[in-house]
């Protein structure tokens, strides 16, 4: 009676288990590409042979604790060495790992075959967003997280996909091979996509590559995997993959904008345009440090909002968001910001929240300071 | 010499018995099984090496 009650509390423990490692809530996911379902499968056959290791090795102890108790009159055997059985138990385990290291190699070998890719994408990780440059298309742009911050401060309800949303996600075709380069331009970070089973370190000083082939059209999500400082999970990982006419016809528009973007820099723009423009560029990469109504925080990041010292030096102003400030947390942004958005934005921090000094910089000014530098 | 290289592959495996085990640190030098450990150490990193250069391809 008892041996049959133990053995019902067993099966229904193992069918639970099942039930659990195969529900996609607890599991890793299948995902979308034939590499993440054979890591997929991998992951699974390992986890159902350590399953089994573990129920026959916990079985054999709590059967012999049982069974052979003191109480029942058990004596322990005293002997110390039995070649046979330690040679037995030195070669189980050899050939499991064997057994796991063979297919898990071959997976791995496909992982690390860059070769042949349809599209290159080169994707640099800053603090805190990526930036997606389409190798060869002239393309390229960043992707910051869209969550607007009442929900991170926890004053609007959060939405479905809360810290996994971005402004412009990375658009790439299905059924293409496709390559990633992964580098930074400050800190490791590390780009990661479960449903392809790609996550790769982007090292500064680095280039690391992977590769995808989506199956299905779709948004993927995923985030940054290497702690990358304040805001590291706040730089999600957004792709659209879709069609590849509809990503040819994307493609065009974006060249389309790049384009057009590239005129707009040398005509006069007006103050209400840069003060639009700046408030978008500020909200979504100043705000982190100097915050949202520019009112620092100070030691470590300074006010701008009625900071006079500053409205009353237009060169330093300029000077500061072009080269950053050494050994500071003040980053440079003449590399990563286009001349429109650098005016756009100075524009604004200097007509904003009681900042009154009328200054209007112009995108081509800051263009021709770059190409002097 | 068979006798150590035989020890050294016990050593290797991870199991000896004590009755070889014994007979070695009666007879042998320490020197000779530390040479042969090296060596064959050496051996097996190249077959390691040429199964993963047969592996890729
Ligand atoms: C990662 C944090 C961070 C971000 C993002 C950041 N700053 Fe700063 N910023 C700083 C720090 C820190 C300083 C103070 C540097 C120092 O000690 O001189 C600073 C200083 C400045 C100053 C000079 C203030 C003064 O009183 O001297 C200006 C202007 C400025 N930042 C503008 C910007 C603009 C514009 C952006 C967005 C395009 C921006 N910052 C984004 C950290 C940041
Ligand atoms: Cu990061």
């Amino acid at each position: 009676m008892r041996k049959v009650l133990v053995l019902a509390v067993m099966v229904v423990a193992i069918a639970g288990l099942q039930r659990n490692a195969l529900a996609s809530d607890w599991n890793m996911p299948v995902g979308v590409t034939e590499i993440s379902r054979s890591v997929y499968s991998l992951h699974m056959l390992i986890f159902w042979i350590c399953v089994v290791i573990g129920v026959v090795v916990f079985g054999a102890m709590f059967y012999s604790l049982f069974r052979y108790r003191r109480s029942k009159g058990a004596k322990a055997a005293h002997f110390h060495e039995h070649t046979t059985v330690e040679v037995f138990w030195t070669t189980i385990p050899l050939l499991i790992l064997v057994a796991m290291a063979v297919p898990a190699t071959a997976t791995l070998k496909e992982m690390y075959d860059t070769s042949e890719s349809d599209l290159d994408v080169l994707i640099t990780g800053h603090q805190w967003r990526w930036q997606y440059e389409y190798l060869g298309e002239g393309v390229s742009f960043f992707s910051n997280l869209s969550t607007p911050s009442a929900q991170i401060e926890g004053e609007a309800p959060k939405d479905e996909h809360y810290l996994l949303e971005v402004d412009q996600p990375l658009v790439l075709p299905v059924d293409r091979k496709v390559r990633f380069l992964t580098t930074s331009a400050d800190v490791i970070h590390s780009w990661w996509v479960p449903a392809f089973a790609v996550k790769k370190d982007a090292m500064p000083g680095f280039i690391n590559e992977a590769w995808t082939r989506i199956e299905e059209p779709g948004i993927y999500r995923g985030q940054c995997a290497e702690l990358c400082g304040r805001n590291h999970g706040f730089m999600p990982v957004v792709v659209h993959a879709m069609e590849q006419d509809d990503f040819d016809a994307w493609l065009a528009e974006r060249k389309q904008q790049a384009a057009s973007a590239a005129n707009s820099v040398d005509r006069e723009w007006k103050m209400d345009e840069l003060m639009a423009q700046g408030e978008k560029v500020y909200s979504t990469i100043c705000a982190a440090c100097h915050q949202a109504e520019g009112q620092g925080l100070p030691p470590t990041f300074p006010a701008l909002a009625g900071n006079q010292a500053l409205m009353d030096d237009l060169e330093k102003h300029i000077g500061v968001v072009l080269n950053g400030v050494s050994e500071t947390a003040m980053p440079a942004f003449s590399g990563t910001l286009n001349p429109v958005d650098i005016a756009a934005v100075i524009t604004y921090e200097r007509n904003a929240w009681g900042n009154e000094t009328g200054d209007v910089i112009q995108p081509s000014d800051i263009q021709a300071r770059l190409s002097s530098e | 010499m068979w006798q150590v290289i035989k020890s050294v592959l016990a050593a290797f495996f991870g199991v000896q018995k004590d009755s070889r085990r014994r007979s070695d640190f009666e007879h042998g030098k320490p020197i000779v099984f530390i040479a042969t450990g090296v060596v064959m150490a050496l051996i097996m990193v190249g077959l390691v090496v040429s199964v993963a250069m047969m592996a890729a391809g």
